[in-house]
């Protein structure tokens, strides 16, 4: 079995400068391997280890995103091997975009039976780009995924959905997306860190892969600061918890808001 | 492009009001296509204009409906397709987007019809920018909060069945309901919110306390519901938890994280209470104490209640 882990190298906005008009600068702000991915990479590896199956990770984005550290961040995650496609060609692209280079990736790599993504990234933060990879694929897709273990010919999957936990059996291939906390992501220790640095990393060229056209395409027709984005705390001493308690009630009901 | 339909997808849902509602700004005419149970098509009838019906899901998640949708939306090619934000909703959008090659746009404030285009504003990485965007080249495809139940008062259009069969690599095989009781977040005025700030389980019951005191809902932030399990997660605040926008949302012993505030952003007003005078959150909200949780939650609570 080949497990293919689809994660994305992204920038945290908390780090980013918002400017004047709305633009944003992110260039202060540091990359990392988004924030809820960890539990894919740990959700895969557990499975790989109870089926032999291999574990790929995978992303896609601007040239930026293949750094020896960024390399290093996800091998030392319980990977097998990586495979990157990192073009400026996609800088800024959309999800959709991105989602079709994961899938002619996925592709590419061949016999894949499980993609596993988290649940979303931490700049986008949709859910949307594992669902549209499935899409693309033409495979199942299922997200909000708490539990996937191997079963016979297939697999038993849990979802926490709203209206309560519910078991699937699904049979592969297919596209699975985890909760934030489907599991508890193993830190990765030095001897992890030490191991990534010997594991093979395949770069595809953007060009070679089978990439559909974009046929809808989005106009920017102006950037603004979100309204009510400047708040301005008044703030209460509470030296004496009583008399700030107090003078914050008194507060909150001259301004209406009790 | 058929410039004068709009689509809506619908899952196994009647929650889909906000979904015909976005329609509606859009095109005279609505067009719903059901991937779930004939008692939600029925339902959906009362509020749009055709609507199609993929047949019984049986054992099918609504997932396995998605290529289906994805065929019947590469025929129409409307002006617009809505879709929920839900995982069903997600996944539908993820096909219709792949099939037509568009861009799923979602965090919208005001859709809208200008020139023929489909021109949407949405808030954009966690909502520190806002951008206006104009549709070109083909269907708009958006993601929107799917709000209400849809209103079944007028008269429904006859519900036309399209048998699709659903992709069969998945069956359900049982679903088991929550015990804890459901949480309204969205419906309560005042929410109360707890986060890492709490040292032990047992102190929960000093914010339960004070949100009793308030009128509201208690909350947190993601540890306190992914991280340690101390309160449910339903009530968890944040990027992949609830977005709630109450009148008044109480932040104790939360720093203030992007990815929380994101999902309070639109509360009217923000009391929050840490004892770092430099933690984020003070700088996003409208009134603040700066002190330790464990003495100004009582004093708070006793405040509230007039027995200060």
């Amino acid at each position: 079995m080949k497990i293919v882990v689809a994660y994305k190298w992204a920038p945290n906005p908390q780090d980013a400068k918002v400017r004047p008009d709305g633009t944003v600068d992110l260039s202060r702000a540091k990359s990392a391997v988004s924030e809820y991915d960890p539990v894919a990479f740990e959700l895969a590896r557990r499975l790989a280890d109870a089926t032999g199956a291999e574990v790929i990770g995978l992303t896609v984005g601007a040239a930026a995103i293949d750094t020896p550290l960024a390399r290093k961040a996800a091998l030392s995650r319980g990977l097998d091997r990586l495979v990157l496609v990192a073009d400026d060609a996609l800088a800024g692209a959309d999800g959709t975009r991105l989602a079709a280079v994961l899938a002619a990736a996925v592709t590419a790599i061949g016999e894949v039976d499980v993609v596993l993504a988290g649940d979303s990234s931490i700049d986008v933060a949709e859910g949307q780009v594992p669902l549209t990879v499935a899409g693309q694929l033409g495979w199942l897709g299922l997200s909000r995924v708490s539990s996937v273990v191997a079963d016979g010919e297939g697999l038993t999957v849990e979802r926490d959905l709203p209206g309560g936990v519910t078991v699937l059996a699904v049979q592969t291939p297919v596209v699975l997306a985890a909760t934030a906390d489907a599991v508890v992501p193993k830190v990765a220790g030095m001897k992890d860190i030490l191991a990534a640095a010997m594991k093979p990393v395949e770069v595809l060229a953007l060009a070679d892969l089978a990439v559909p056209g974009a046929q809808v395409s989005l106009t920017t027709l102006a950037t603004a600061r979100p309204a009510g984005g400047e708040r301005q705390a008044v703030l209460f001493d509470a030296a004496d918890p009583a008399t700030a308690a107090s003078q914050l009630v008194g507060a909150l009901r001259q301004a209406g808001a009790l | 492009m058929n410039a004068s339909q709009s689509w809506v997808l619908v899952a196994d849902d009647t929650v889909a009001a906000g979904l015909v509602e976005v329609a509606r700004t859009l095109t005279t005419e609505v067009v719903a296509v059901v991937a779930g149970r004939l008692a939600v098509a029925e339902a959906v009838a009362h509020v749009v204009d055709r609507v199609v019906w993929l047949g019984e899901p049986a054992d099918a998640p609504v997932e396995a409906f998605a290529p289906a949708v994805a065929d019947l939306l590469a025929q129409a090619a409307p002006l617009a397709v809505i879709g929920a934000t839900t995982p069903g909703g997600r996944a539908l959008l993820g096909a219709v987007a792949a099939r037509l090659q568009a861009p799923v746009l979602s965090g919208l404030g005001s859709v809208e019809l200008a020139d023929g285009h489909v021109v949407v504003t949405r808030s954009m990485l966690g909502g520190v920018s806002e951008h206006r965007t104009r549709f070109e080249g083909g269907t708009a495809v958006l993601a929107v909060d799917p709000r209400a139940d849809v209103d079944t008062a007028g008269s429904p259009v006859p519900v036309e069945e399209v048998v699709a069969p659903p992709l069969r690599t998945a069956r359900i095989l049982d679903v088991k309901v929550k015990e804890h009781a459901a949480v309204n977040l969205d419906a309560a005025k005042v929410v109360v919110s707890v986060g890492r700030g709490l040292k032990a389980q047992a102190d929960v019951a000093l914010l339960e306390s004070l949100a009793e005191a308030f009128g509201g809902e208690l909350a947190c932030s993601r540890p306190l519901a992914e991280g340690v399990d101390w309160i449910a997660k339903e009530r968890y605040i944040g990027i992949s938890g609830q977005h709630i926008a109450p009148d008044l949302y109480v932040a104790v012993g939360i720093s203030g994280q992007l990815q929380h505030m994101v999902g309070v952003r639109d509360a009217k007003v923000i009391v929050a209470v840490n004892s770092d005078k430099d933690a984020l959150i003070f700088a996003q909200c409208d009134y603040g104490i700066i002190g330790d949780l464990y003495q100004v939650v009582p004093a708070l609570t006793a405040a509230l209640r007039g027995t200060a």
